[in-house]
């Protein structure tokens, strides 16, 4: 193709989640927008999947200085303070728009949006839609934005930046049937979710596979704590194929329990005064540590029971839940569900400004792809709303940038032109090596780590990125992108967990003692890009 | 892990001219999904096969496709041996990834009013059941009023309700609801079975606006004329000929021997006027097995067509009445053999007794086998029994015991849902698919058991259609013939 014969537009948003949607809305008051999804805007991205819901400040009771100590106690003071205070100042706000969007929330007999308790927060302010809050933020997202001009392409993945001298001015992209597809942009925003897709046992959607992440590292922005990947501590077991499906948190803030084998309630030995209720990287380690003590059930989780509750509560407020584990022949009114630690969300990614900025000039990142906002872990609740939040933000600067002449380098085009064909000449599936990738990360990097088994995965990680991928036909491009994208994001996180010589919130590393603790720590972010790594010292020093 | 065989549907429309089912042998996990079966499919054997699917978890709709013919989610159904997989019935793009986007870019959107409005817990309440729809368009593949007619389809009507019932949106659409095809739906609820949610599209959403419609002065004249003729008679069809209720000569029919059970019999305006003979076959056959029968005069029409059309001005009068007759009388088990009164009043009505189809009546009480007759029937299930009462098993084993079956698919014959007579193209369009597949059957006869499917059906077959009461009593004749004969042809031996 040539380089003239492309979409141009003043905007460009990358990924079609909560934080992406969000992001296009709030662009379209400044100009052409275009969105574009790798599957089709609003079935991607993790959002619709999000079950147990939004955090938001909106009781007298609470406030946003709670929320800020709740949020950077939880993330072990690794978050940026300036993005955080954003995150619980603007939250309500962004709650706001969607109510007046059409959302339906759960509303208390009092005619006010009801919230519930969820792990590491002191006030109930977990807003919900039962336990499908993420799918009614999405309907009413989608709903909306076919209100605006922005352009969808659907089922179109990019695959690079398009870089002119050192901003970027666009994206290259595959379209359905594999055909290369250029957009130039004024400004360029990435909103393409997280990748936990690249450990075996993950619940992220089939889009989870860390594209944003790799395609941002190769254009050149920094990244920080992209060692920090929150393992959630209730995946489904069974069935093996659906191992890692998200098993709510809202099933804990709504009363369930943790039992082991031998039905002990063993959450009282790691976190007596919070119990199930703990951050999430406590309760994945104490579910892990059972299992790996030889008190788990045969198919390697715990119990979590909601048998005691009344029958209306778990139907009312848990449907999806019932319904999915109906589906798997378990009746969670009768019996406990088996649970087990799932890789769930990368706090990591790229470092962004309150403005969204990252550190290329034109590309702007929000949502899950962006670092920063959640530190070492995060709290449940708080991703829905960074997606509001932040997808606002990055909307209205990249919105409000200038218009620039944007001129495309043929040599890039011609370069990418010549990655994909080899795909076509290439001799191994991606299918038949993803599965040794996720296992390695999922050995090596996963909740317990020690340097040994870190290089011993990242070795195993850069091996298979050498593999000869091919491409059965040209609509198999995009899923060859899809494994180098998940071999470079789990290299990432490889090599920042090497970067991190401490045990961090959801980091942790079994051959580090130390005497400090998350708040006298040392440290602050970890960074890492094609010219530079390392780690920060607090008070910014590198 | 174990190995299983399925069939999927390829097709590549810029490469070929039809689609062909392909046959694969995979390997699966315990309790693997659809979607693991083509991931095998794909990763394992041929990774040119085109499906689409994202959350994996029954959440964001991408991965309807049709199992043995019914849209199911590939990830949520289990992966059994021996299935076929097909595409919804939408343009094929490749294999099963399907054009969803034409129809999902027509559903309405909310407009909000300029000034944020209040909402209440009772809003939210009422707009919940609407809201879990995850857009994978399976209900578009079942809905038989859009293959005949123009319909935007059941989750563009239940978008409507949904928008209909929130202050904030400040238009009222009812107009474009009725433009999109309001008044095409039969009712005969698969949208709602193939929904992977459960909402019940039908009853929460159609009628609810059909109702909207009456409150706005637009509802279909024909249905108007239907509503008058009850309001004046308590029918809902005009007399022309002496009535069942008329023609049976008692209150109380007692059976012809020991007495099993007791029922009240609820007649329904078409056995009482149309069919009447139907209705005195089935007072022989519950005789015959042992029940007795308690006809109270005073009952009235269900207000089924009331309620399907949104005319709900006096229901409440008709269900008073019909309840209290059959109060009066201490019956606590009501029998209904037209599907659409017994799904009424299983359904809409709140009942302090039991509701019973005659189905679950004989089958109950284990009826005395008939005699073999030697024709071919085919049997139509009725969709107020099927879907509405969930009756598919009853009926067959009754007709098994007369007569062959040979079975043809569950559809709709187009009399449901006041398209009959509001939108009688349609009707026709529906009734002549159903006579094409019951010719393709080559039955002698239709059984069914619902006097609308029955009559309606009549004018599309050349083949007789009798209801299941009907048959039965022809059984029980023909061993009484045969028994009578015997009984003569002795002496003479």
């Amino acid at each position: 193709m040539r380089a003239d014969d492309c979409v141009d537009c003043h905007v460009l948003v990358i990924g079609s989640g909560g934080a992406g949607v969000r992001a296009a809305i709030e662009a379209s008051g400044y100009g052409d927008v275009v969105i574009v999804s790798k599957t089709i805007v609003g079935k991607g991205g993790c959002t619709p999947m999000a079950e147990g819901g939004y955090n938001a400040v909106l009781r007298e009771q609470d406030s946003c200085g709670i929320h800020f100590e709740d949020t950077m106690k939880g993330g072990a003071f690794l978050n940026d303070p300036s993005l955080v205070e954003i995150l619980v100042k603007e939250s309500a706000d962004r709650m706001a728009d969607l109510i007046h969007w059409g959302a339906v929330f759960d509303f208390t007999e009092d005619n006010e949006i009801a919230q519930r308790p969820f792990g590491g927060q002191r006030f109930p302010r977990t807003c919900y839609a039962g336990d499908r809050t993420g799918h009614e933020m999405m309907t009413t997202l989608i709903d909306h934005l076919s209100s605006t001009p922005v352009v969808q392409m659907n089922e179109v993945a990019v695959i690079d930046l398009i870089k002119d001298g050192d901003a970027v001015i666009g994206a290259i992209a595959l379209d359905e049937k594999g055909e290369m597809v250029m957009i130039k942009a004024d400004s360029t925003i990435l909103a393409t979710g997280g990748g936990t897709r690249i450990f075996d046992i993950s619940t992220n959607s089939a889009s989870g596979t860390g594209d944003g992440f790799a395609i941002g590292y190769r254009a050149g922005a920094e990244l920080i704590d992209m060692e920090m990947v929150q393992f959630h501590p209730t995946g489904a077991v069974y069935p093996y194929d659906a191992r890692g499906r998200l098993v709510t948190e809202a099933v804990r803030g709504e009363g369930g329990i943790l039992k082991n084998m031998l039905g002990e309630r063993f959450m009282t030995k790691y976190d007596p005064e919070r119990m199930e209720l703990s951050t999430r990287d406590v309760v994945a380690r104490a579910i892990a540590t059972e299992v790996l003590n030889g008190r788990g059930t045969k198919n390697g989780g715990v119990y979590l029971d909601v048998t005691h509750l009344p029958r209306e509560q778990i139907e009312a407020k848990l449907p999806v839940m019932l319904e999915q584990f109906l589906k798997f022949g378990v009746d969670i009114r009768n019996e406990p569900m088996e649970v087990a630690p799932t890789a769930h969300h990368v706090m990591g990614g790229l470092r962004i400004t309150p403005r969204c900025e990252s550190t290329l000039r034109g590309l702007f990142a929000c949502g899950e792809v962006a670092g920063g906002v959640h530190g070492a872990n995060r709290l449940g609740g708080n991703a829905l709303a960074d997606t509001q939040v932040f997808g606002k933000r990055a909307g209205e600067a990249a919105g409000k940038a200038e218009k620039r002449t944007k001129r495309i380098d043929e040599q890039q085009i011609v370069g990418e032109h010549e990655h994909l064909i080899r795909f076509l000449e290439g001799s191994v599936s991606p299918a038949a090596v993803t599965g040794d990738l996720q296992r390695a990360m999922w050995n090596g990097a996963g909740i317990f780590r020690n340097a040994t088994d870190l290089r011993a995965a990242l070795a195993k990680v850069m091996h298979l990125a050498r593999s000869d991928i091919r491409a059965a036909s040209a609509r198999n491009l995009p899923e060859c992108c899809t494994f180098q994208n998940m071999c470079l994001t789990a290299t990432l996180v490889c090599k920042s967990a090497l970067l991190r010589p401490e045990s961090r919130g959801a980091h942790v590393r079994t051959d580090i003692c130390h005497a400090w603790d998350a708040q006298t720590s040392p440290f602050s972010h970890t960074y890492i890009s094609k010219s530079h790594e390392g780690i920060m010292r607090r008070g910014g020093t590198a | 892990m174990k190995k299983i065989s399925v069939k999927v549907l390829r097709f590549d429309p810029e490469k070929e001219r039809d689609p062909h089912l392909e046959t694969y042998l995979i390997p699966v996990n315990d309790g693997a999904r659809v979607l693991h079966a083509l991931h095998a499919i794909h990763d394992g054997i041929d990774s040119t096969l085109a499906y689409r699917y994202c959350c994996g978890s029954g959440q964001c709709g991408s991965c309807a496709v049709r199992v043995d013919g019914e849209p199911v989610l590939a990830c949520m159904e289990e992966a059994r041996e021996g299935i076929v997989i097909e595409p919804l019935k939408l343009p094929v793009k490749k294999d099963l990834v399907v054009d969803l986007l034409p129809m999902i870019n027509a559903l309405p959107h909310l407009e909000p009013a300029g000034e944020p409005v209040m909402l209440s817990k009772q809003d939210i309440d009422a707009i919940k059941p609407l809201r879990s729809c995850i857009e994978c368009l399976a209900c578009l593949s079942v809905c038989p009023a859009m293959d005949v007619t123009k319909f935007l389809g059941p989750t563009a009507m239940r978008q409507e309700m949904r928008l209909a019932l929130d202050p904030r949106n400040k238009a009222n659409r009812i107009t474009e609801a009725i433009r999109e095809g309001l008044f095409t739906c039969t009712t005969c609820q698969a949208c709602w079975k193939a929904c992977p949610k459960d909402i019940e599209i039908p009853g929460k959403a159609i009628e609810k606006l059909r109702a909207i419609a009456n409150r706005n002065g637009l509802t279909l004249p024909r249905h108007q004329e239907v509503a008058t003729l009850i309001k004046e008679t308590g029918r809902s069809v005009p007399k022309t000929e002496p009535t069942f209720l008329e023609l049976v000569p008692a209150e109380v029919i007692e059976p012809y021997g020991e007495v099993k059970g007791t029922v009240g019999f609820f007649v329904g305006c078409m056995y009482n006027m149309r069919l009447p003979k139907t209705a005195l076959d089935a007072i022989e056959v519950l005789r015959r097995n042992g029940i007795r029968v308690i006809i109270p005069k005073e009952q009235v029409c269900c207000g089924s067509p009331l309620i399907r059309t949104g005319q709900l001005s006096f229901l409440d009068t008709l269900k008073r009445r019909n309840i209290d007759s059959f109060v009066f009388r201490g019956i606590d088990t009501v029998m209904t053999m037209c599907a659409g009164c017994g799904s009424t009043l299983k359904n809409d009505y709140r009942t302090p007794f039991k509701v019973k189809d005659i189905s679950e009546v004989l089958a109950g009480c284990g009826i005395e086998p008939p005699a073999r007759l030697p024709v071919k029937a085919t049997y139509h299930d009725p969709c107020h029994l099927l879907r509405g009462q969930g009756i598919r098993d009853l009926p067959r084993q009754l007709v098994c015991q007369v007569i062959d079956l040979i079975e043809m698919p569950s559809i709709c014959c187009g009399s449901g849902g006041g398209v009959r007579s509001g939108n009688p193209e349609e009707a026709a369009a529906l009734g002549k698919r159903r006579g094409g597949e019951i010719q393709k059957t080559g039955a002698d006869i239709v059984i069914s058991s619902c006097p609308f499917c029955e009559f309606h059906i009549a004018g599309y077959t050349d083949k007789p259609v009798k209801n299941i009461a009907s048959v039965l009593l022809e059984g029980y004749t023909e061993k009484d013939r045969r028994k009578g004969a015997k009984a003569v042809s002795r002496p003479n031996e």
